[in-house]
């Protein structure tokens, strides 16, 4: 299965590519676009330029990607935490969840300028907004988890005569993992994005600015290699998740595989 | 050590069976001491010990409201005396109460009136000292937990110390013969395998007493079966006192000392059966006529009980 896997990424990349060159050759000669360049430029192109401008890339990357981490982490440890205390109080759910679905009205792009007039530097800025986004998807996912838990699992432990920490510690929060995780799998691309949004605001570094630069500047090579290493920004926080995933939740792997035997 | 030797000798072959509480008069009376000399003397003291009722129910009912607001009895004064090391089924069809008698039991359920005692404590004592193991229909295993690690839950509940823990665990699997899928997870396990896990770590904690809820129900015939004959062994090794719920006539005759069959509408005692086949019970036990006659005639008395109704 995971054999079958690597062919198949193997076999996405040399599709998306080809298709992707002849896009760019049928509007460079076949149309005769004037604007080829920037629309849709080669390939083997932009690989150009990434490779012409990799340290500068990687630098705004790393700028753009580091911040975004750390929101990252901020929002999920938030996001988790206001699902236990949602869990153990039906109070506490009534009266934060609207506050939660409510925060996800307020349109990032709106927030951002907000909350840099507020703490006026740039790098508090992208952590705070990276982990705004994180944590709604983050707290919804896992309460739900705590919701799910079976009914005969809680009266075992109530057999055993555990308290509510013991309950938390041996059981609630081990079986909301996986969905703790379906949340962080979600957010994570996201909190990318949101800190590459705050970069355009007029930082001065990050993956952002780059694009910003470029796309004004008409450098449409560079932008167009920007644009990519965004994108692989995203798939690496997704990557980074799962394989985090896979380390944590072995019993996921295992109970994967028993399914696709019993087939 | 006793005559529950007998049934795990016979099962186990030559394994020493030091854990057998002698506790089990009727088959220290149906059995007199062939195999080993040491019987004989300790098979009166433990008729004495085994007299005594371990579980007291007496006029327990249940009453509760269903989604009309209609008042439903789940349960009308029911009486009945469990006596220590016995092995008794409360057997009948669904809506008769016996799962809600058991959950009375376990305290994780409180009874509209009347009253359980469970060795002189109520329910909730009883529970809080944990002093009963549960196993559910549905296995309840920790899905992030392997076999040993699902069987350490209750004992890392009850701080039992780490040595002490871990040679507690492997008895238990050795018991129910999973000493080999120790690291399995519960997902790649058969169901029966997930059952035999829910048995063991039912019975690491050393409860005096075993509470079954339907534990073979959702089996099939042949893994219901084989689990019977295991249980037996086990019990006999082990000398719990076992309230087992089922709907299966020939699983409460072939397993228990006495079955208490409960009608439904309102769940109620309606008789009180005697098993008195000899043990060891083996498969073999299931083709004798005494078997088939406890079972027509239990068969029977649910007719008369849905003729009343």
């Amino acid at each position: 299965m995971k054999k079958n896997g690597g062919v198949s990424a193997i076999a996405w990349t040399i599709g998306v590519v080809a298709v992707w060159e002849l896009g760019a050759l049928a509007l460079a000669k076949g149309l005769r676009d004037p604007m080829a360049a920037s629309k849709l430029p080669l390939p083997q192109d932009v690989a150009a330029t990434l490779a012409r401008n990799g340290a500068s890339l990687a630098e705004a990357a790393a700028v753009t990607f580091s911040k975004a981490t750390i929101g990252f982490a901020i929002g999920a440890a938030v996001g988790y935490l206001l699902a236990v205390l949602m869990s153990v109080s039906r109070t506490a759910e009534r009266i934060a969840f609207p506050y939660l679905i409510m925060s996800q009205m307020i349109p990032v792009l709106g927030l951002a300028p907000i909350i840099f007039n507020l703490v006026r530097n740039m790098d508090a800025s992208r952590i705070v907004i990276a982990a705004y986004i994180t944590f709604f998807p983050v707290a919804a996912n896992s309460l739900s988890g705590f919701k799910s838990v079976d009914v005969e699992k809680r009266q075992l432990m109530h057999s055993y005569a555990a308290g509510l920490p013991t309950t938390y510690a041996k059981l609630m929060l081990p079986f909301s993992m996986p969905y703790l995780f379906a949340g962080l799998k979600i957010a994570a691309p996201m909190s990318v994005t949101a800190s590459i949004l705050v970069d355009m605001l007029g930082s001065k570094g990050g993956i952002g600015v780059k694009l910003l630069y470029s796309l004004y500047g008409g450098a449409t090579d560079v932008f167009w290699a920007s644009v990519l290493t965004s994108a692989a920004m995203g798939i690496m926080s997704y990557a980074f998740v799962l394989a985090a995933e896979r380390i944590c939740l072995p019993w996921e792997a295992a109970a994967l595989a028993s399914a696709g035997r019993a087939e | 050590m006793n005559m529950p030797a007998i049934d795990a000798i016979a099962r186990m072959g030559s394994r020493p069976v030091l854990d057998a509480k002698s506790i089990m008069p009727s088959r220290a009376a149906a059995f007199p001491a062939v195999s080993d000399g040491v019987a004989s003397s300790s098979g009166t003291a433990a008729i004495g010990r085994a007299v005594k009722p371990l579980i007291k129910v007496e006029r327990v009912s249940m009453t509760y409201r269903n989604g009309k607001g209609q008042e439903v009895a789940a349960l009308k004064d029911v009486s009945l005396d469990v006596k220590e090391g016995e092995f008794v089924s409360l057997l009948g069809p669904s809506g008769c109460g016996k799962t809600t008698l058991l959950r009375i039991i376990a305290d994780l359920l409180e009874p509209s009136s009347g009253s359980v005692r469970i060795g002189g404590l109520s329910p909730r004592e009883n529970r809080l000292r944990q002093k009963y193991g549960m196993v559910f229909q549905s296995p309840v295993l920790f899905e992030w937990r392997n076999v040993r690690g699902n069987v350490r839950l209750p004992l890392e509940i009850m701080k039992v110390d780490r040595g002490e823990r871990e040679k507690r665990i492997d008895d238990q699997l050795d018991l129910v013969g999973l000493e080999s899928f120790a690291a399995s997870y519960p997902s790649q396990l058969s169901g029966g395998m997930q059952q035999r896990v829910g048995i063991a770590r039912a019975l690491a904690i050393k409860p005096e007493l075993l509470l079954m809820d339907e534990p073979f129900s959702a089996l099939d015939e042949f893994t219901r079966e084989k689990l019977n004959e295991d249980l037996l062994g086990i019990w006999s090794r082990t000398g719990k006192t076992v309230v087992f719920v089922t709907h299966n006539i020939s699983e409460a005759v072939f397993l228990s000392d006495r079955v208490f069959v409960l009608s439904p509408h309102p769940g109620r005692l309606s008789s009180v059966i005697d098993i008195d086949l000899p043990r060891p019970r083996t498969c073999e036990t299931r083709e004798t006529p005494e078997f088939f006659s406890l079972v027509s005639k239990i068969r029977k008395s649910f007719e008369g009980a849905y003729a009343r109704s």
